[in-house]
């Protein structure tokens, strides 16, 4: 007990004095933590855009209207349809849909951005739907000339080209946002032990002291460790605020088409609180082991 | 107390080594004096038996420690049975008499309980009961030195290493500081005081262990400072 009070006064005792330095820490870890936050986001948020673009990969298979009003529930002429579908070479998967449920998507898709269009549609107006995955996209071609021999359908080819040049960009992006968040997360550690390094330094009286007068190091080394701990907390928390702040106040606004075209997909307050104990976590293990590693280096037995 | 067989220390930054095969015995409640120049290698020898730094070779056992074998993490355990003093007294100046004093007993681990009994007992002894909340800046070099070695005797070592403690005073003062260092002996604490203060040793006349150029050239039982070398 009289240890922990000890180490409390000199954490305590060291903030304080040290305070244009514990603001300097705090400044830094959180802006480091928020472009780190910022980064994973941008990770994030790339991955799930990338599952809007999926469907360009599919094939579509229309039935003919006739048949998907006949046997709307897949079981007779529509059912050989979908055994030729199956057994094409290359197919991965095959999907049906009855009208009610193409026109279900419809309205999902195009409710909000184009009202007109669903109200002025009649829900007997699409027919079923085969959707079919392949094994290999760039077997597409092969693929599209078997099915061109099945009879009662109408096929739409996926658009692989476009799907490629879609997903290179999200992928450079978040390539790229990886890479500056590795690069942070560098200077963060860096940043930690300067900051240990001189609050060693600024004590070094004291802490030669403790040592002579046979401090363990855990006396020693703790108050260094537990200020860096309370820095990148801080830094963190103020990091997480940062982001909140930052999202409403410009990201919601300058992606707002963006949002609405159904580009990408949105960033929400919950992604940044999801991610917000990886942060805290994050910043508090990092800095604890960069100065536990920087204080084995500059204090001497 | 202190046994210190055959023991040689370089460091890299100079050709000749700091100490070269030194051996010195001091037994249990002894009072010695290490004297020599500059550079002859007195304060290595200090660092050597608080394991500040390692001999390149041979035997060091302090206060039943084996200095050769001892692991890092226990250096600690032999520094608590240490007391050390140095000439420039090195108190923290943020921090009162009594604050500095406790300050030994904190780290340690002792309990608020036994260091408010402790500590002022110890400045009682040495002659410092009322300036306790004083901070070091406001007292006479003397007297910060008394902190320095209520500090160091705070916790009841069984050895007391004392690096030039009366170098930075004045001779009276410096006479002072003898007769605490020579109470404390006489409670049963082994004392060793490295100095190069001639008038202080020929006073006294104690063991006398005199270092030239990192080698014992004299051990006497009762020495004095001798010609100047």
């Amino acid at each position: 007990m009289a240890a922990v009070t000890f180490i409390a006064s000199e954490v305590a005792q060291g903030l304080r004095r040290n305070l244009s330095m514990t603001l300097a820490m705090i400044i830094t870890t959180a802006v480091t933590l928020g472009m780190l936050g910022a980064g994973v986001l941008v990770v994030i948020t790339a991955s799930a855009s990338q599952d809007k673009y999926d469907y360009l990969n599919e094939f579509r298979v229309y039935v003919d209207r006739s048949i998907s009003i006949e046997d709307p529930d897949c079981e007779a002429d529509c059912a050989t349809i979908a055994e030729q579908l199956e057994s094409t070479d290359g197919v991965a998967t095959v999907e049906y849909k009855n009208p009610t449920q193409t026109y279900e998507e419809f309205v999902d898709l195009f409710a909000s951005t184009d009202p007109v269009l669903v109200e002025s549609t009649s829900p007997d107006a699409l027919g079923s739907r085969f959707t079919l995955t392949l094994t290999d996209p760039t077997r597409a071609e092969a693929v599209a000339t078997e099915l061109a021999a099945v009879e009662g359908i109408e096929v739409v080819q996926g658009q692989g080209e476009l799907v490629e040049r879609v997903f290179s960009i999200l992928d450079s992006i978040r390539n790229a946002a990886f890479a500056i968040a590795v690069v942070q997360l560098v200077a963060t550690v860096l940043l930690i032990a300067n900051m240990t390094q001189i609050a060693a330094f600024t004590r070094r009286t004291a802490v030669g002291i403790m040592r002579l007068v046979g401090a363990s190091r855990r006396y020693t080394d703790l108050p260094f460790i537990i200020e860096a701990v309370i820095a990148a907390v801080v830094g963190a928390v103020l990091a997480v605020g940062g982001l909140l702040v930052g999202k409403s106040v410009f990201l919601d606004r300058i992606l707002d088409e963006a949002y609405r075209a159904n580009l990408i997909e949105r960033i929400t307050t919950s992604d940044i609180l999801l991610m917000a104990p990886v942060l805290v976590v994050a910043g508090g293990v990092v800095s604890a082991v960069t100065a536990w590693a920087t204080l084995r280096l500059v204090v001497k037995d | 107390m202190i046994s210190v067989s055959h023991v040689t220390k370089s460091y890299a930054a100079s050709a000749r080594p700091a100490l070269s095969d030194v051996s010195v015995e001091v037994g249990k409640g002894e009072f010695a004096f290490l004297i020599g120049a500059s550079g002859s290698g007195k304060s290595t020898f200090l660092r050597l038996l608080l394991r500040e730094d390692r001999a390149d070779s041979g035997a060091l056992v302090v206060a039943g420690h084996d200095l050769v074998t001892m692991k890092p993490k226990h250096i600690p355990v032999l520094r608590r049975s240490l007391g050390v003093v140095f000439q420039d007294f090195r108190l923290l100046q943020g921090k009162t008499v009594a604050e500095n004093v406790a300050f030994a007993l904190q780290v340690i681990g002792k309990s608020p309980k036994e260091i408010a009994k402790v500590v002022p007992e110890t400045l009682d002894m040495v002659g410092l009961g009322n300036k306790a909340t004083r901070r070091p800046h406001e007292l006479s070099g003397g007297e910060q030195q008394r902190v320095a070695i209520a500090r160091a005797f705070v916790n009841r070592p069984k050895l007391l290493l004392a690096d030039e403690p009366t170098g930075n005073l004045d001779p009276e003062t410096s006479e002072d500081i003898m007769l605490l260092l020579d109470r404390i002996n006489r409670t049963g604490t082994t004392v060793l005081m490295a100095t190069h203060d001639r008038h202080i040793v020929d006073r006294s006349r104690r063991r006398v262990v005199e270092l030239v150029d990192g080698a014992v050239v004299r051990d006497d039982a009762r020495g004095t400072y001798g010609v100047d070398r």
